[in-house]
């Protein structure tokens, strides 16, 4: 088969594989099973603040005489947005209640009107949720019991199995409350789904501090149906949760005071219903899309910030890591790391270090002046011609402007004989049977200004001044 | 020697491991968690030859145990252990490599390095919660970069919303008998072990490695949520002994430097200020008490234009700075600085946005295009480069769609390309499936030979399946494939191995 032939077969099948590939993407993407379906449907529509609007296709079923019911459906009748003033403490307009990953996504199959109980019949909040007062764990339901209704509403509720309604009364009824009901279900009724927050929380002893529902809840007695809209936000939660570890008391800014833990002392991020992630605001840290890019800042400045939820492994996989991680060195990044590595070194220098990592692999695909001869014998030339880039005029294509623009670069192949060859002074440059020909012609190779930061250096590391100057080089002297 | 420490260190993973298994007998919780990357590709020189074949095998091994402390109380002091032992094997060199009679010798090159990783003992919450301390091969991460040390540290946590930490120890670095890398040391110097190598040997520019003492403190606020400030200082010494030039003296021999001498000197601070209603205040700098300048600096102000919305600009100061035993910190001039806008946009929980773009500007002593007609250093020269970036991210119940695309273009050349990635569970998380479309434009303005358009894609596959109810398990396998005209076809195989245990 001809050159010409091959090359043509080559890249069919390269576009053969890439539609494959497409292809292969689309079908994984595409093909979700109908009970990942079946599971997210719910979560997805419960998530939001429950409306009227949401819960009407509830009442299509329910008996005629309940159907005209149009109050404790949602949080305001009428399907009208709740006022701000009324949500709780930190909630932010159109933040979509808390997030589901805390508070999971809940089923409410119950019409309850929390203005006309509180502000017009003048209940109290414990009136119904008289475990609130006692309650130490998060997990506790805090719900009434039916029992507690059929005081005023005439049902019973004393055998689940068996619950009766008010034989006249129409606040009796079960679907008066029950969306949905339908007499010919009999005792059943909607599920209702209220599934335990993933957090740590012990109301008896906010209750003790004097914290008030409405402090963390908002103003319920202003609202009809309270959703997961009504729940607390870690933003209100931090108004008081601002102590350092060792202060007194228990409202410490620690995240683990509040957040569950592992054994080992971490976060938990993983639930069922969903990642936790910190939000925007909280330290600037929202792992949008972009988050790998920009975290330096935020770890630069808090890490035990970072700690709460990664381990040392989390950093060292790129920080030290031995794998390449492709969303940082995408495609071929083999033959297309120099560009990068010329333009924004310092990128590289997070993770790598020029002479152990980048210079022994340069050495040993001969990318080097001083690398092993094995690799250089027979080599052309990596940079522009010699009369272009060292000998001659300084034109653009200078060595000496790149070497400015990133001396990391240079770094990254070079090793200081390379450099002193030339830049050492005469006195120093090039001794040696290995190096006739090092001329040691002192270019200068410091920057403006260096003379007076010269005596401090040469005070803490003479080293470096030795290398290129005589002890009793004057430049040197000058510097003492 | 090292492997002696190697088989020390194993032998006590091994006893740690058998207490972890007798823990039900005792409060703590031991948690082992190994993973295990193989990598198999091939990379070719520039020039041709050689050809590298990359048969990387890396290990890790990890150790935790948690509440060893006596009684375990909310809130009360914990004392715990953590460590992680790595293997970083290449059994694709070639013998001659590592031979330093051979003319394909390559300086400080080993097939299978072993290093500790971190290895350290922290409580926290002693002295009624004002004490914490970490004893051990640990990882300081801050203004400074990431870094590590063989020490202690100690910190001090002050209802006074202050905590002061110190440390001191030796530097993490390479060439030593303490299983480590260098990672962490300063740029610009070659250390490593020359057992084998000849005084004055060459290489002559590999140096013999010696501790180096190191010590630090940092001042950080604490307690506040909406406020963070940290000031910190580090210090490291060079006790090696360094060959003074590269060249043979009058006589025919080396001349070294001995004694004490500063390898860094830095002091960093930053700050994070916001109000989650409004926006934020980043930034840090870094001043280098060695070189005497500033060596980095950043600047950030984000506005939260709604709970979905964020809206950023920054900028960013890098000027490259070396170990002081480096004749390169006097060839460093002027820093990169790069300015960004940003914004970051969440439609929903499942569907953000991301996209950014700016300018990087370099500047040199002396104009480029005019320096040969007017040869004047107070004359600044200045070259742009402009970036852009473009993500986006769509999480569904059991798998996510990601678009990563990037463009950088200026003098040195220029990179347009994105990578389109999705990911899919199976059967609960027991399959997950990986697919990875990239395309690259790259052109290198000083070696137009090696610019190139790039095809790659990456099919992946795991199983993950919980053998216990205790344990955690991850077997993958990635393909990749590579096509340009450049490489021709080139195949990249990894496979993944992960194993947690926690009891």
């Amino acid at each position: 088969m001809s050159w010409r032939a091959t090359r043509a077969a080559q890249r069919q099948s390269a576009w053969l594989l890439a539609m494959g590939c497409v292809l292969a993407l689309c079908l994984s993407l595409c093909g979700q099973s109908p009970s990942a379906y079946a599971e997210v449907a719910p979560a997805v529509s419960a998530s939001a603040p429950a409306s009227p609007s949401a819960a009407a296709p509830a009442t299509a079923n329910a008996e005629p005489a309940m159907a005209r019911l149009t109050h404790g459906l949602g949080p305001v009748a009428d399907g009208q947005a709740l006022p701000e003033r009324d949500r709780p403490p930190g909630a932010l307009p159109g933040d979509n209640g808390p997030s589901p990953a805390i508070f999971p996504s809940q089923e409410l199959t119950i019409r309850f009107d929390h203005r006309r109980h509180v502000k017009d019949l003048k209940l109290t909040c414990t009136t119904c949720h008289e475990k609130a007062r006692s309650s130490r764990n998060s997990a506790d339901s805090l719900l009434p019991k039916g029992t507690r209704c059929d005081a005023c509403h005439g049902s019973d509720h004393r055998n689940t199995l068996q619950v009766r309604p008010h034989p006249t009364e129409r606040k009796g009824q079960c679907a008066y409350c029950h969306l949905g009901y339908s007499s010919s279900a009999g005792n059943q009724v909607a599920r209702l789904s209220l599934p335990k927050p993933n957090l740590r929380f012990d109301h008896a002893l906010h209750v003790t501090r004097n914290i008030g529902c409405a402090q963390c809840h908002g103003a319920l007695e202003n609202l009809e149906l309270a959703t997961r809209d009504q729940l607390p936000r870690m933003r209100g939660c931090l108004n008081c949760h601002q102590a350092p570890d060792p202060a007194a008391g228990r409202a410490r800014a620690e995240c683990r005071t509040c957040h569950l833990t592992d054994p080992s002392g971490m976060i938990k991020v993983s639930f069922a219903s969903g990642p936790l992630s910190p939000p925007n605001w909280l330290h600037d840290a929202g792992h949008g899309p972009d988050w790998i890019e920009r975290h330096k800042v935020v770890a630069g400045n808090d890490s035990r910030f970072c700690a709460n939820c990664h381990t040392e492994k989390s950093c060292a996989d790129c920080h030290d890591g031995r794998v390449r991680p492709r969303r940082i060195h995408p495609n071929d990044w083999l033959s297309m790391h120099s560009v990068p590595a010329r333009e924004n070194q310092q990128k590289c220098a997070s993770c790598h270090r020029d002479q152990s990592f980048c210079l022994s692999c340069h050495q040993r695909v001969g990318i080097t002046m001083s690398g092993p001869l094995a690799n250089l014998a027979g080599r052309g030339r990596f940079h522009p011609s010699k009369s272009e880039w060292t000998d001659g005029p300084r034109t653009p294509r200078h060595h000496a402007w790149e070497a400015e623009r990133n001396i990391s670069a240079c770094v990254s192949c070079h090793v200081e004989r390379d450099c002193a060859i030339c830049h050492a002074t005469a006195a120093m440059g090039g001794r040696g049977a290995g190096f006739p020909a090092g001329p040691g012609q002192g270019t200068d190779p410091h920057p403006l200004g260096f003379r007076s930061r010269c005596a401090s250096a040469l005070r803490q590391n003479a080293r470096p001044c030795l290398v290129c100057h005589t002890p009793d080089d004057p430049n040197l002297l000058d510097c003492r | 020697m090292a492997g002696k420490l190697t088989r020390t260190l194993l032998n006590g993973l091994a006893l740690g491991v058998g207490l972890g298994a007798a823990s039900e007998a005792r409060a703590f919780q031991s948690e082992v968690d190994a993973t295990l990357d193989a990598q198999f590709y091939s990379l070719q020189s520039p020039y041709g030859s050689p050809l590298l074949q990359r048969r990387r095998y890396t290990q890790t091994l990890a150790l935790n145990l948690y509440d060893i402390q006596a009684d375990r109380r909310p809130l009360g002091p914990t004392l715990s252990f953590k460590s992680r032992l790595r293997l970083d094997a290449d059994f694709g060199q070639r013998p001659e490599e590592r031979n330093p009679d051979s003319s394909s010798y390559i300086p400080g090159l080993v097939e299978a390095p072993v290093d500790v990783m971190y290895a350290y003992l922290e409580g926290s919450r002693y002295l009624d919660g004002y004490l914490g301390f970490r004893l051990g091969r640990q990882y300081v991460v801050d203004s400074l970069g990431f870094w590590s040390f063989d020490g202690v540290e100690a910190m001090i946590t002050t209802p006074a919303y202050l905590a002061l930490e110190a440390y001191v120890g030796f530097e993490q670095r390479g060439g030593l008998p303490m299983l480590s890398t260098s990672r962490f040391e300063a740029g610009g110097v070659s250390r490593g072990d020359r057992s084998g190598l000849g005084f004055g040997q060459s290489p002559s520019f590999l140096q013999e490695s010696k501790l180096a003492p190191a010590y630090g403190f940092a001042l950080e606020s604490s307690g506040v949520h909406f406020l963070h400030s940290r000031f910190t200082y580090r210090k490291v010494i060079n006790r090696d002994a360094v060959l003074v030039s590269p060249f043979l003296d009058n006589g025919g021999g080396l001349t070294y430097a001995l004694g004490d001498r500063t390898s860094s000197e830095r002091l960093g601070y930053s700050l994070r200020a916001d109000k989650s209603d409004l926006g934020a205040v980043l930034g840090s700098i870094v001043y280098d008490l060695y070189n005497r300048r500033v060596s980095q600096y950043n600047a950030g102000l984000d506005w939260f234009a709604s709970d979905r919305a964020v809206i950023g600009a920054g900028v960013d100061y890098f000027l490259p700075t070396f170990d002081g035993d480096s004749i390169f910190n006097w060839f460093t001039h002027r820093g990169t600085t790069s300015g960004t806008l940003r914004a970051d946009l969440a439609f929903s929980r499942q569907f953000e946005l991301a996209a950014s773009g700016g300018v990087r500007m370099f500047s040199t002593e002396g104009d480029p295009h005019s320096y040969l007609t007017s040869p004047d250093l107070n004359q600044s020269g200045r070259t742009f480069d402009y970036l852009g970036t473009f993500g986006g991210r769509y999480r569904f119940w059991d798998g996510s769609l990601a678009l990563n695309t990037m463009a950088e273009a200026g003098e040195v050349g220029h990179r347009y390309g994105g990578d389109l990635t999705g990911r899919k569970q199976f059967d609960g998380g027991y399959y997950d499936t990986l697919a990875v479309l990239s395309l690259y434009d790259w052109e290198d303005a000083l070696r137009p030979e090696r610019s190139a358009t790039s095809f790659s894609y990456v099919l992946g596959g795991a199983i993950a399946p919980n053998f216990l109810s205790f344990s955690r398990g991850r077997l993958g396998v990635e393909w990749e494939h590579t096509m340009n005209h450049l490489v021709g076809q080139r195949f990249r195989m990894l496979a993944t191995l992960n194993f947690s245990v926690l009891r």
